[in-house]
C-alpha cells in the first residue's frame, strides 16, 4: 500500500498555477525526499496533503483513504507533520507545548515525556519555549510531530536554520523513523545532499511539475560512467578518434567518450601516440548527484 | 470543551487576570472621581448615578479592553505559527469558536465580578432604597452582550492580521467612537456598533441648563435597540467566521 498517492494534483493561484498536475506516490514504510529548489511548489504540495491548503484540481489518498473535508481530521490522527517552521507557543514550556498537542490530539499524556526524550529535549522541557535556540524549536516541532506515533510524518525542510550539528543530529534521527516506529516519513528539502543521505525513495518537483520520482537507488544509476581524454592538440584527437568511429564530445580541454575496456583503452592510446599526438590524462568519470539534479532542474544542487 | 479547555491553557502567562484587574481598577477610579464631587443631594440617586456612570465609563474602556483581550488570546496564534499544527486536528470552525467562548467567558467573569462589586459599593456608601438587584443583573447581561458583539468584531481582526496594531486602533477608535456618539441622535448611535453601551444603558440623565441641576430616572431601552445589537453580532459574527474558516495556513 502507498501511504500518499496524489492524482493531477493542482493549485493555483491567481494566475499562477504553482503546483502542476502532480502524481505523488510514496510507499509505504519508506523515507519519501521530496526535493526541489526553493519556489518550487514543495510546501504548497505538503500542505495540500494535509489539507491546510484546498487544491484547485486533483485527489488525495492518504493511509488508503480519499483525503474530503468530512473525513480530514480521521485520516490526520494517524498523521504528524512539521510545515515550514515548528509551530510553539513562545510563552510556555515545551511541556506545556507538547500537552497542549496531546490534549488536542487525546493521545496518552505519558508521550510526552518518551517523545521528548527522543528529541533529546527531556533536560529542557520546563525552559519557556521563546528561550529555546533554532534547533531546540526544531527538535520540539518534531517531538509535537511525532506524539501520537503517527504512521505518517511529514517534514518540510525539517533542518533548515539548523547549525551542522544539529543538522547531523536531526538526520539521524529521522533516519531511525521508520524502523523504530514503523513509520513513512516524507521529508522536503532543498539540499540534495541532504536527501541523498536521508532517503531511499525521491521526487523532484521543478517549477511545480514532478520531474523525477523513483528509488534513490535509481537516480544514482543515472550517473553513466564516461573517459575523459586529454591531448596536446583537442582537434586532432577528435579528428583521429572519429576515423575510429569512437563517439566523442569535446568539453573544455578534454574529450568526453564512452567507457572503454582496459584492452581498447591501451588500443586508443597507442593509437594516438603512433600518430604523435601526446596522450597527458586519461580518466574514468562519473556523474555526480549534483550532475544529475542539474541536468533534471536546470539549476544548481542547492538554491 | 477540549478546545475550550486548550484556550484558558493556552491563555497561561498572558496576563489575562492582570489586563481584567487593570480594566475593573481604572473603572472604580473613575467612579471614585465622580462621587467626590457629588453633592449629597445628587447622592440620593446613587444606584441610578451609579448605573449612569458605569454605562459612560464602559463606552470608554471596554472597547479597548475587548480588543486588548482578542489580541492577547490571537496574537499567539500569529506569533508561533500554530494554525497550521492546530489546523491538523481540529477544523477552522472548531478554533473560532473556542476562541470566542474564550471571550465570552472571560467578559462575562469580569462584568459579573464587576456587577457584585457594584452591589458591595452601593450597600457600603448606603445608597437609599433596596439593591436593584434586577437591574445590576441585567445591566451586567447588557453590557456583556454589547461587549461580546465588539469582542466579535475584535477577534476577526486579531486573526485576520498577524500585527495587532490595526486591532488595537479599532479599538481605540471605538472608544472614542462610543463616547462621542452619546452626543448624537440615537439614529445616528445606531450605526455605531460602539454605541451600543449607551443605547442600552438601563439609566437616563436630565439636566436642567439653567440651574445646573441633574437627576436621573429609570429607563429601559426600546426593543429595535436589542434587535439592532443582535444584527451587528451575527455580521460580525459571518464575516469574522468566514475569513477565518476560508483563510489558507
Amino acid at each position: 500500500m502507498n501511504s500518499i498517492e496524489t492524482h493531477g494534483l493542482s493549485k493555483q493561484y491567481g494566475n499562477a498555477l504553482r503546483v502542476k498536475h502532480l502524481d505523488l506516490c510514496v510507499p509505504e514504510g519508506c523515507i519519501y525526499g521530496f526535493l526541489g529548489p526553493n519556489g518550487a511548489g514543495k510546501s504548497t504540495t505538503l500542505k495540500m496533503i494535509l489539507g491546510l491548503v484546498r487544491p484547485t484540481q486533483g485527489s488525495i489518498e492518504v493511509l488508503g483513504q480519499p483525503m474530503a473535508r468530512a473525513n480530514r481530521l480521521a485520516v490526520l490522527k494517524q498523521v504528524g507533520s512539521l510545515i515550514e517552521s515548528p509551530s510553539y507557543y513562545g510563552h510556555l514550556t515545551g511541556e506545556e507545548n507538547l500537552r497542549i498537542v496531546q490534549m488536542l490530539r487525546g493521545v496518552p499524556e505519558k508521550n510526552i515525556r518518551e517523545v521528548l526524550q527522543i528529541v533529546r529535549l527531556d533536560n529542557q522541557q520546563g525552559k519557556q519555549v521563546a528561550h529555546y535556540s533554532l534547533g531546540m524549536k526544531q527538535r520540539l516541532g518534531l517531538a509535537a510531530a511525532l506524539l501520537g506515533y503517527p504512521k505518517l510524518l511529514i517534514l518540510d525542510e525539517p533542518t533548515n536554520g539548523l547549525d551542522p550539528a544539529g543538522i547531523q543530529e536531526m538526520r539521524e534521527l529521522i533516519r531511525e523513523l521508520p524502523a523504530r516506529f514503523d513509520m513513512t516519513v516524507v521529508v522536503s528539502s532543498h539540499l540534495l545532499s541532504e536527501i541523498d543521505q536521508m532517503a531511499d525513495h525521491v521526487g523532484i518537483i521543478q517549477e511545480g511539475e514532478l520531474i523525477f520520482q523513483d528509488t534513490l537507488t535509481h537516480l544514482h544509476d543515472r550517473s553513466q560512467h564516461h573517459l575523459a581524454l586529454r591531448t596536446a592538440n583537442t582537434p586532432v584527437a577528435q579528428t583521429l578518434l572519429t576515423q575510429r568511429h569512437i563517439p566523442c564530445t569535446a568539453e573544455q580541454d578534454y574529450l568526453i567518450l564512452p567507457l572503454l575496456d582496459d584492452g581498447q583503452a591501451a588500443d586508443l592510446i597507442r593509437f594516438l601516440t603512433k600518430n604523435r599526438l601526446d596522450v597527458i590524462r586519461l580518466e574514468e568519470r562519473q556523474k555526480s548527484l549534483e550532475d544529475i539534479f542539474l541536468e533534471l532542474t536546470g539549476k544548481a544542487a542547492s538554491l | 470543551m477540549k478546545l475550550l479547555r486548550l484556550e484558558f491553557y493556552k491563555c497561561r502567562r498572558r496576563k489575562i487576570a492582570l489586563v481584567c484587574a487593570a480594566v475593573l481598577a481604572a473603572q472604580l477610579f473613575w467612579f471614585w472621581v465622580v462621587l467626590s464631587r457629588q453633592s449629597a443631594e445628587e447622592m440620593q440617586q446613587g444606584w441610578m448615578l451609579m448605573l449612569y456612570n458605569f454605562a459612560v465609563v464602559d463606552a470608554i474602556m471596554l472597547p479597548v479592553a475587548t480588543a486588548v483581550l482578542a489580541s492577547r488570546s490571537c496574537e499567539i496564534e500569529h506569533k508561533g505559527c500554530t494554525l497550521k499544527l492546530l489546523e491538523t486536528a481540529a477544523s477552522p470552525a472548531q478554533l473560532y469558536r473556542a476562541k470566542l467562548l474564550w471571550g465570552a467567558l472571560t467578559l462575562g467573569g469580569l462584568l459579573a465580578l464587576r456587577g457584585a462589586i457594584l452591589v458591595c459599593i452601593g450597600v457600603t456608601l448606603g445608597f437609599p432604597g433596596e439593591v436593584p438587584t434586577t437591574r445590576i443583573i441585567l445591566f451586567t447581561v447588557l453590557t456583556w452582550a454589547v461587549s461580546v458583539t465588539l469582542y466579535l468584531l475584535q477577534q476577526g481582526l486579531s486573526l485576520r492580521y498577524a500585527n495587532q496594531a490595526p486591532a488595537l486602533i479599532c479599538g481605540i477608535f471605538g472608544s472614542f467612537a462610543g463616547l462621542m456618539s452619546m452626543l448624537l441622535p440615537s439614529f445616528v448611535q445606531r450605526m455605531v456598533p460602539w454605541s451600543y453601551y449607551g443605547l442600552l444603558s438601563l439609566t437616563g440623565m436630565n439636566w436642567n441648563p439653567t440651574t445646573h441641576d441633574t437627576w436621573f430616572y429609570w429607563f429601559w431601552p426600546p426593543v429595535t435597540n436589542f434587535v439592532l445589537l443582535a444584527c451587528w453580532a451575527i455580521l460580525f459574527f459571518v464575516i469574522g467566521r468566514t475569513l477565518f474558516v476560508r483563510k489558507e495556513v
